[in-house]
């Protein structure tokens, strides 16, 4: 009966998809919010950004994260006002927050798509240059303007201060600083 | 906010004696550093235990360190001799590219660390464009830089009327005969940016209407309907306030990544995540009647959802 149990999985197999949209309402706010964004624009300038800066060597290794799942979490992290830790942990118990990170089916047996470690998107975060991250602001307003919903006609500027605060020092970043040590 | 200075608001109080007198200690203590650091860097070239790569990472981290510690000692001799603050002074040793906040509001402790600023549509607070630069420079110097990547954003457009920039509004800060005229030349009003601490007319008559069109040289580029749109949006001004807490609602305020390009990036990833929701609060109409009004007038049709993705 144990080695039945222990088995099951491959026996029965891995079941039917949960429907990730069957779980989140169309009323809830992370999925209004999520549903703003130009996402197959976005990915695509990080892609071609990464690919020129950072061209793969080898096709060898596990597969990465996709930069969709990435991109998401990082926006997302700033509005709900999570942590690396909080916002990765989320992904694999809150079905919004999946939504929000593109993913549409949810397998018990996952291909390990969702799980995403903070140190992950640490190292994402840190190759995003100045280029990069206007390129998306304008991406996000072109898509506004585009849709008519917001008009550059008259604009406002203005500044405001801002403090260096001292940077969290949490598991992901000492494992970071540690890994990039030889 | 951390500051520094002449505390004559608040309750903070800086004790000059007392910081001098243990500057100068420091100095004292601190003074025979570039000797040191010169002979911690031949004992580390003439080192053979080490790998080639720990060398390297030593080496990098020692130059730093050196040439951050000549810069503070330079300035804190400076600041001993009573001599005037330069506009780069380091207040941070791990970031060199924070700097005090030079103008602000007078008889208050100086600020310092970063300044970002944004360029963002008045009614629904959707902020088109961010720059976070290096140290504190003026607010006019933000202007054009801003303006172009609005100009970035709007050359994306490819359907529908083509999108310029008719007028721009800011504060006394932005006030520069160099930057109103680059913005004339761009075909762009500069009417709501104030030049006395008077509140800009929201409804000038026609004969002011054309006075602004005189003195900025666009009287067939720009309409008076847009004179007067630019007017109230200049009037209004002070809502950009309530974009910058929006801002700073969601952790704006405290930068927590590292150097400046972590600035940029926390500031950016702030920007998209405030924009994703006034575009929530425009699908759904709940704006202010100003902001309502503001998109008709504009021309602006009724949100449709699942319209951009």
């Amino acid at each position: 009966m144990g080695l039945v149990r222990y088995l099951q999985h491959w026996l029965s197999g891995i079941g039917p998809a949960l429907q990730v949209t069957d779980f989140v309402p169309q009323s809830d706010p992370i999925r209004q919010w999520a549903d703003t964004f130009p996402w197959n624009a976005l990915v695509d300038a990080i892609a071609q950004s990464f690919a020129t800066r950072f061209p793969k060597t080898s096709t060898r290794g596990r597969r990465p994260v996709p930069v969709r799942v990435l991109l998401a979490l990082e926006v997302l992290k700033h509005a709900l006002g999570a942590s690396d830790e909080d916002i990765c942990r989320q992904l694999r118990t809150d079905f919004a927050v999946m939504y929000a990170a593109g993913l549409r089916e949810y397998r018990r047996n996952p291909s390990q798509d969702h799980f995403v470690l903070p140190t992950t998107l640490c190292e994402f975060r840190g190759r995003i240059d100045e280029a990069l991250m206007d390129e998306l602001i304008a991406i996000q307003a072109a898509a506004a303007m585009e849709a008519e919903l917001v008009s550059p006609a008259h604009l406002v500027v203005d500044t405001f201060p801002c403090e260096q605060g001292s940077q969290r020092v949490t598991d992901a970043t000492t494992l970071y600083k540690a890994q990039k040590k030889p | 906010m951390r500051s520094f200075g002449r505390s004559c608001r608040g309750q903070g109080k800086v004790f000059v004696t007392l910081v001098r007198h243990t500057e100068q200690q420091l100095l004292e203590v601190g003074k025979d550093l570039t000797t040191l650091g010169q002979q911690a860097q031949m004992c580390l070239e003439n080192t053979t235990t080490l790998s080639e790569t720990q060398r390297e990472r030593l080496r990098e981290d020692l130059t730093t360190a050196m040439r951050h510690h000549e810069h503070i000692r330079q300035q804190s001799t400076h600041l001993t001799h009573g001599k005037k603050l330069r506009h780069c002074k380091v207040v941070n040793a791990y970031d060199p590219t924070i700097a005090p906040i030079l103008k602000g509001k007078s008889n208050c402790p100086a600020q310092f660390g970063r300044k970002p600023g944004i360029i963002s549509e008045p009614a629904t607070g959707f902020i088109v464009a961010n720059l976070t630069p290096q140290g504190n420079p003026s607010d006019a110097s933000y202007v054009l830089p801003l303006i172009d990547k609005v100009g970035q954003a709007t050359a994306r457009v490819h359907h529908g009327p083509k999108r310029s920039i008719h007028s721009l509004a800011g504060d006394l800060g932005v006030n520069d005969p160099v930057v109103r005229q680059a913005l004339h030349e761009r075909h762009i009003l500069s009417v709501g940016i104030p030049k006395t601490v008077e509140p800009i007319k929201p409804d000038p008559s026609a004969e002011e209407i054309r006075d602004i069109l005189n003195e900025a040289n666009l009287h067939r580029k720009r309409t008076p309907y847009q004179v007067q749109l630019a007017c109230a949006s200049g009037y209004s001004r002070p809502v950009v306030e309530s974009h910058i807490a929006t801002l700073l609602a969601r952790g704006a305020g405290t930068v927590r990544y590292k150097g400046l390009e972590g600035a940029v990036v926390q500031q950016g990833m702030t920007v998209m995540s405030s924009n994703g929701a006034v575009l929530v609060r425009i699908r759904q109409r709940k704006m202010t009647k100003r902001a309502q009004k503001f998109r008709r007038l504009l021309g602006l049709k009724y949100p449709k959802v699942s319209k951009i993705n």
